[in-house]
């Protein structure tokens, strides 16, 4: 008799810390629902539809012909390509230099280290626009600091404009890239490397392990789960690059510089084409969410 | 099982309070015209006057302006809006200040958000070719009727009529837009010989000497076909345009032009000549600080409000002070055709009667109103719409300027061809064209790649 009263007091225990537990996310879940989960599904939809604007305009439905047209598009490809090479360059470059300014700095006095994770979180937190405006000053084609120190030096005969020109532009925008993405990651890894348990570290240099070995078989392993949210993380924000572009090239030169953002962007604002846009958007979600499932994968594997 | 059921029961009322929420903008949607019923359909401006005072209720107008002149100056227009209230008490305007890199996105915005501004200041291209032609403004032709519009310039007048001959914009002010050329620069290059600075004319062949005479002075930077996006486009489209005399479309307004051999003539000259940095990496805005320090020694994207401009020095001089001289474009028969800019109100349709009553209260006052109309126009800086309106900067520290503006400029102010449609996909396609002419593309092929795509656009708005 006792043990039933309880087990029903314990039931109605439970059933109370689960409901406040839910009263507790629901603020949240609105927001997620509201502003993620239906604009997502008015994505999807709206992608199957010629949808324009204008006051007497109906969207109409095409099925699949917006995801058709789309490898039919040379901007398109084009922006999907640049895109790639953002991700391809930038996320191995960002994890490699960020992990090698950690495991420099991690292990130094209280407020030399404070310093240095100062100096590389600043980009993070100072706002894009005032950094790329700093950027496109020192980038600038007829009194920019970079030319101004190549024709000083020798190294250039005369000015290079920098963001005007197809060979450069991509490149002056991933290099604005890394500086912006570096900061967080090398935040995290100085924390993972903080954590990793000094006695293995120590055992292993007993056993006659190298620093290199020491790292490779001890502190990599430990810090595993930091490098893969590191890799998610900084793969979404190369995908959606868009702020650079739109603020210092505008897709150009000759859509050189275009991204999938910024295409979608550019379809959705400039050309009214909201559907196509929006088909654009879920085959760019398609592609974050399949190179996230294989980074998961991997570094479940390993 | 009772876990998912809660969980299904939270979302069930998320999506019940999110569909509550739009109920509610549906709701409002639907009774602005009860509201419209009630208060009788007003038209002309001085009838809604009598309406608003009568009911002595107030409506609350919201105006979005683009930086024209000072209409991007709070300042300047809340004291405008000040002398508006003085008359009518009954309305309150509230205002937000867009930018031209921002602000069609904003509008845009709002207008899919069902939030559009009751009242816009802006040109034909988007009140009239755009948010116009899409249906989402009202149609203004009792202003036209009126006597009050007796004198607004045909050109102006043109630019505001939709092609479904309903009008979009009232004008206020115009401008013809123009190029400046720095004087030291062309002094010591000996490069003045090949200018009338007392006409601010010259030909395309002197142009070209200039241009070559100032490069080989070793100012290699003399001019940019600035390309990285549509700000300031008038100047390279009027550049381009009058060098061989040719057009940008037919003279209907109904298919884009640019693929003549004069146009193609004049981009591979350009494209060719010493000194002519096409530059993907400018607009506009720019340019103009680029030819205000001093680095270019012309800019393409010049006129009376920039030439009266005291915010970066001494206005009419670039910041080193050397004296800055407005141009007409070259030509080679004497006969520029000048970009011109138009800019007035529209009003946003929400389906608000009385809003757009007290909307159009405001334009007849701010355009019509014999003295306000004055003040208006001198806080944009440029020329009134009404022909009959003269010397307004009489008396002032501009006067002079201005009065060589309205005679040298003015009266080259070419066809308003910006109401084509397709114009934002001309407009894109344009400086795309540009940045490959730039970067070695044919010009022919180049310019046919324009008119396919930008006549694609007039077809598929048509």
């Amino acid at each position: 008799m006792k043990a039933s009263a309880g087990t029903a007091r314990s039931r109605v225990l439970a059933r109370r810390e689960t409901r406040s537990a839910y009263l507790f996310l629901l603020p949240s879940l609105i927001f997620f629902v509201g502003f993620v989960i239906v604009p997502m599904v008015m994505c999807v939809i709206t992608s199957f539809f010629d949808s324009t604007m204008g006051k007497d305009t109906v969207d109409v439905f095409i099925g699949v012909q917006n995801y058709v047209e789309l490898w039919k598009d040379s901007i398109f490809l084009r922006s999907l390509k640049n895109t790639f090479l953002i991700v391809i360059v930038s996320v191995p470059l960002t994890c490699i230099f960020s992990l090698w300014v950690a495991s420099v700095i991690y292990n130094l006095r209280g407020p030399v280290l404070s310093t240095f994770r100062c100096i590389f979180y600043l980009p993070v937190v100072t706002g894009s626009v005032a950094v790329t405006v700093v950027w496109k000053w020192m980038f600038n084609n007829y009194y920019g600091i970079f030319n101004y120190v190549g024709k000083g030096l020798g190294l250039l005969d005369k000015n290079i404009n920098w963001l005007g020109d197809e060979r450069f532009a991509l490149w002056c925008i991933i290099l604005i890239l890394l500086t912006t993405s570096v900061g967080q990651p090398i935040v995290l890894y100085v924390s993972a490397l903080g954590n990793v348990d000094p006695s293995l570290v120590e055992a292993a240099e007993v056993d006659g392990a190298n620093n290199f070995q020491a790292f490779w078989k001890i502190k990599w392993p430990s810090i595993m789960p930091t490098t893969l949210y590191i890799l998610v993380i900084t793969t979404i924000n190369s995908f959606q690059c868009f702020a650079l572009i739109q603020l210092l090239t505008s897709g150009g030169p000759n859509h050189s510089t275009d991204t999938v953002m910024y295409y979608i962007y550019y379809t959705a604002f400039k050309m009214y084409r909201y559907g196509y846009a929006n088909a654009m958007g879920v085959v760019l979600a398609i592609f974050i969410a399949v190179l996230s499932a294989v980074q998961f994968k991997l570094a479940k594997e390993k | 099982m009772k876990r998912k059921k809660i969980l299904a029961l939270g979302l069930a009322m998320t999506m019940a309070m999110s569909l509550a929420a739009c109920g509610n903008t549906a709701d409002k949607e639907t009774k602005a015209p009860e509201t419209q019923a009630s208060g009788e359909s007003e038209t002309a401006g001085a009838q809604n006057d009598e309406t608003a005072s009568a009911d002595g209720e107030s409506t609350s107008i919201t105006l979005w302006t683009y930086p024209i002149g000072n209409w991007g100056n709070s300042e300047t227009v809340d004291g405008l809006i000040a002398s508006f209230n003085e008359a009518h008490p009954e309305i309150k305007v509230s205002v937000e200040y867009l930018d031209y890199t921002n602000g069609d996105d904003q509008v845009n915005t709002a207008i899919e958000g069902g939030q559009a501004p009751d009242l816009i200041m802006e040109g034909p291209e988007r009140l009239v070719a755009n948010w116009g032609a899409k249906g989402y403004m009202v149609d203004l032709t009792e202003f036209f009727e009126a006597d009050s519009a007796s004198d607004i310039h045909e050109s102006a007048k043109a630019a505001c009529q939709a092609a479904d001959g309903a009008y979009y914009e009232y004008p206020l002010c115009m401008v013809a837009h123009c190029m400046a050329i720095n004087e030291r620069i062309f002094e010591e290059a000996d490069a003045l010989q090949y200018v009338d600075t007392e006409n601010h004319t010259w030909t395309t062949e002197n142009f070209f000497k200039a241009v070559q005479a100032i490069y080989d002075s070793g100012h290699q930077d003399v001019t940019a076909v600035y390309c990285n996006g549509q700000g300031g486009d008038q100047g390279t489209r009027a550049l381009i345009n009058n060098l061989y005399s040719s057009t940008f479309t037919n003279p209907e307004h109904t298919e884009y032009t640019v693929n003549t051999p004069e146009n193609i003539k004049a981009l591979e000259e350009l494209a060719a000549q010493d000194g002519v940095n096409f530059d993907a990496s400018l607009v506009g805005g720019d340019e103009i600080t680029l030819f205000r320090n001093g680095t270019l020694a012309m800019s393409l994207c010049w006129n009376a409000a920039q030439q009266t401009n005291s915010e970066m020095g001494e206005a009419g001089k670039t910041i080193n002070g050397d004296n800055i001289i407005p141009m007409l474009f070259p030509s080679d028969d004497g006969k520029t055709e000048l970009c011109g800019g138009i800019w007035g109100f529209g009003i946003f349709n929400n389906g608000d009667d009385a809003k757009i009553a007290a909307a159009k209260t405001f334009i007849d006052f701010i355009c019509n109103d014999e003295t306000q109309v004055v003040e208006s126009v001198k806080a944009s800086t440029y020329f009134p719409a009404h022909q009959d309106l003269k010397g307004i900067y009489d008396g002032t520290e501009i006067a002079d300027v201005m009065s060589t503006f309205s005679e040298y400029f003015m009266p080259s102010m070419g066809d308003y061809y910006q109401v084509v449609p397709g114009w934002a996909t001309a407009r894109t396609e344009w400086w795309n064209m540009l940045q490959r002419i730039g970067t070695g593309g044919d010009a022919a092929t180049e310019v046919e790649t324009f008119v396919t795509n930008a006549n694609a656009a007039v077809t598929a708005e048509q």
